[in-house]
């Protein structure tokens, strides 16, 4: 295959509520740019394909795999990292379970898995354990055994539902 | 292994005109990219032969879900999230919604849209069974215009479709037809989440007096492109359902599929459980034939014209009749009478004074305008306490009738169930006091409680 010069350019869309612009090949994936340039690297790389759910940002309010975008299609977009989820009392609620429940060992999964819990309780403040399995169906883990990062979830559900 | 993205040209056009002239440029072949869950995994592993692509993500035109009378119109773009959060389409056709549900995992159905599901060309596709079994069609666009393709038609082999190299799906229509049918659709695949396929079963049934009176049943997995079991459809029609006509059936349909060994299961498991879930489906429409017997459920699947006639017994005026026939599919009772109510409010006073035609005069029993047969008797049973009246409150009603008619030159309409004849004849000589204006519409009124209380007979018939 004859390489073809890509130019980079300048794409800008907004971090953690800061307007960012980086100068990138369009190609190049939202993972590595939000890693390698703005040095967030608490979004992390397992498959690379979509499957475990290491890299999971929110873009737009929704939950996907930063390894599946390529940087242009966030031209644009907000994106939210688990950097930025600080604030958010709902994600505050979903960490401290995750810490109580024993809920992460390692941490590579645990971005993802806070991010893909907070998805599923922003659309279903009271899920059923079967909504909480399917929520986090795209997040492997290799250390915890799954069940206490869903008994973790459900406390922080019925914690919320508690202040709300 | 990895690709280097500095081999990459990638595009993102603000609009569709825009897309599809790039798409005709001469020398130059740009390979759309939508929500990147396929294609971006071939780039990940280095195996992304496009070097040029063209993202569609976020064209505006692609993404609309568009209901319309007799079908809905599913843009290309549209993701899995937005397929199983579309209401009518959980309703109307749950057999895609709960294919979306199977695609990989929340995420993944996040970005992944219907249209890439059919350009990749799987035959495990998560939705292509359902969009074989409602006999979709896909509408296919280009700088040349557009045309429709059944989408039966389109995966024409492995990886082979129908599109040319200029050309985008636009939008995937399916008919709105199916709300008499039982919908059932089952994936087998090593776990709920992220497995590709072993068998994707989408099945559909209408039975008529415990037969078979029409039967879809699609796979995917089990053979180059998904498939319609014909000779197990065949087999089927017509007949009575029971055990045996099951039996049958299962094995007609494990012999008629033509799956392979590969990395995910055998060719003799596939067709084994093939023919379980064909068994499975089929128990189910055996076990359930009143969810598809119900007056509702047939009328929902008749033609329009047909439609509109059977519910002009509720209500004389053919106006309300067509736009009744319009709104269907009609889920329960309380949408018919909702979509009833709402029909009424639309209606102009020429439609009211044709539903007031069909009905018989107050002690009278026959109407001045032909009324169906089905009006003449509900007419008599509404007013049957009328007409139990003595020969007094008789005479008084036809004289009250005959001033009526010359002041309004119409007959006097009044819901009358319930009714006795002493009742009628006190709200008919309030009624002569009204202007010309206030009558038509306290009528209209009375003839609105009418049609919601045929509506209700005619349901639970």
């Amino acid at each position: 295959m004859t390489k073809r010069g890509a130019t980079k350019r300048d794409i800008t869309f907004t971090v953690n509520g800061e307007r960012k612009t980086v100068c990138a090949f369009p190609m190049e994936r939202l993972l590595d740019v939000l890693r390698e340039q703005l040095g967030l690297t608490g979004t992390k790389e397992g498959c690379g394909e979509g499957e475990c759910g290491a890299c999971s940002v929110f873009m737009d309010g929704v939950l996907v795999d930063s390894c599946l975008v390529p940087v242009l299609q966030a031209e644009g977009a907000s994106v939210v990292t688990i950097e930025g989820l600080g604030a958010d009392a709902r994600a505050r609620a979903v960490q401290d379970a995750f810490l109580e429940y024993g809920g992460a060992q390692c941490g590579i999964c645990t971005p993802g898995m806070v991010l893909a819990a907070v998805h599923l309780l922003r659309a279903k403040s009271a899920p059923t354990m079967d909504e909480i399995r399917e929520g986090l169906a795209g997040n492997l883990c290799r250390c915890t055994g799954y069940l206490q990062i869903l008994e973790a979830v459900a406390a922080a559900a019925r914690k919320s539902a508690g202040q709300g | 292994m990895r690709s280097n993205p500095a081999e990459f040209e990638m595009v993102a056009p603000a609009d569709l005109p825009s897309a599809l002239s790039l798409l005709t440029a001469a020398g130059e072949r740009w390979t759309p990219i939508a929500g990147g869950t396929d294609l971006m995994v071939q780039y990940a592993a280095g195996h992304l032969h496009a070097r040029r692509l063209m993202s569609i993500a976020r064209l505006p035109e692609l993404r609309r879900v568009e209901v319309l009378a007799d079908e809905i119109q599913i843009g290309a773009g549209a993701t899995y999230t937005d397929l199983r959060g579309n209401e009518t389409i959980a309703r109307e056709l749950p057999l895609l919604a709960q294919a979306a549900g199977w695609v990989g995992c929340i995420s993944n159905q996040n970005r992944g849209t219907i249209g890439g599901n059919i350009v990749n060309a799987s035959p495990a596709g998560d939705s292509l069974p359902a969009l074989l079994a409602y006999g979709a069609e896909l509408i296919l666009v280009s700088a040349r215009g557009e045309r429709r393709v059944p989408y039966g038609k389109f995966h024409t082999g492995y990886k082979k479709m129908e599109l040319a190299e200029d050309e985008l799906i636009r939008a995937v229509c399916v008919p709105r037809k199916f709300a008499g049918y039982l919908q059932h659709a089952r994936k087998i695949g090593t776990r709920n989440a992220q497995a590709v396929s072993k068998i994707a079963l989408a099945a559909l049934a209408r039975m008529e007096n415990g037969a078979v009176a029409d039967v879809r049943i699609s796979l995917g997995s089990v053979a180059p492109v998904p498939m319609r079991l014909a000779a197990t459809e065949g087999f089927l029609a017509g007949k009575s359902l029971d055990a045996d006509l099951i039996a049958g059936a299962a094995k007609m349909a494990a012999g008629e599929v033509k799956p392979i060994d590969d990395i995910r299961s055998t060719a003799r498991y596939r067709a084994a459980v093939v023919g379980n879930l064909v068994a499975e489906f089929l128990e189910r429409l055996l076990a359930q034939p009143e969810a598809n017997g119900t007056v509702l459920a047939r009328w929902n699947a008749l033609e329009a014209g047909e439609a509109a006639g059977e519910i002009l017994a509720c209500c004389g005026s053919r106006a309300w009749a067509r736009e009744m026939a319009a709104r269907r599919p009609l889920a329960d009772e309380t949408a018919v009478l909702a979509a009833s109510d709402a029909v009424c409010a639309s209606l102009r006073d020429e439609d009211w004074l044709e539903a007031f035609r069909a009905h018989p005069r107050i002690g009278e029993k026959k109407a001045e305008a032909a009324a169906p047969k089905q009006s003449a008797a509900w007419s008599a049973q509404e007013q049957s306490a009328a007409s139990a009246a003595d020969e007094k409150t008789k005479a008084a009603l036809a004289e009250g009738n005959r001033e009526y008619e010359r002041r309004f030159g119409r007959i006097f309409i009044v819901c009358a169930t319930g009714k006795t004849s002493a009742e009628i004849l006190a709200i008919l000589r309030k009624r002569l006091q009204n202007d010309a204006v206030t009558e038509l519409r306290e009528s209209a009124e009375e003839q609105r409680q009418i049609a919601q209380l045929r509506l209700k007979k005619w349901l639970r018939a």
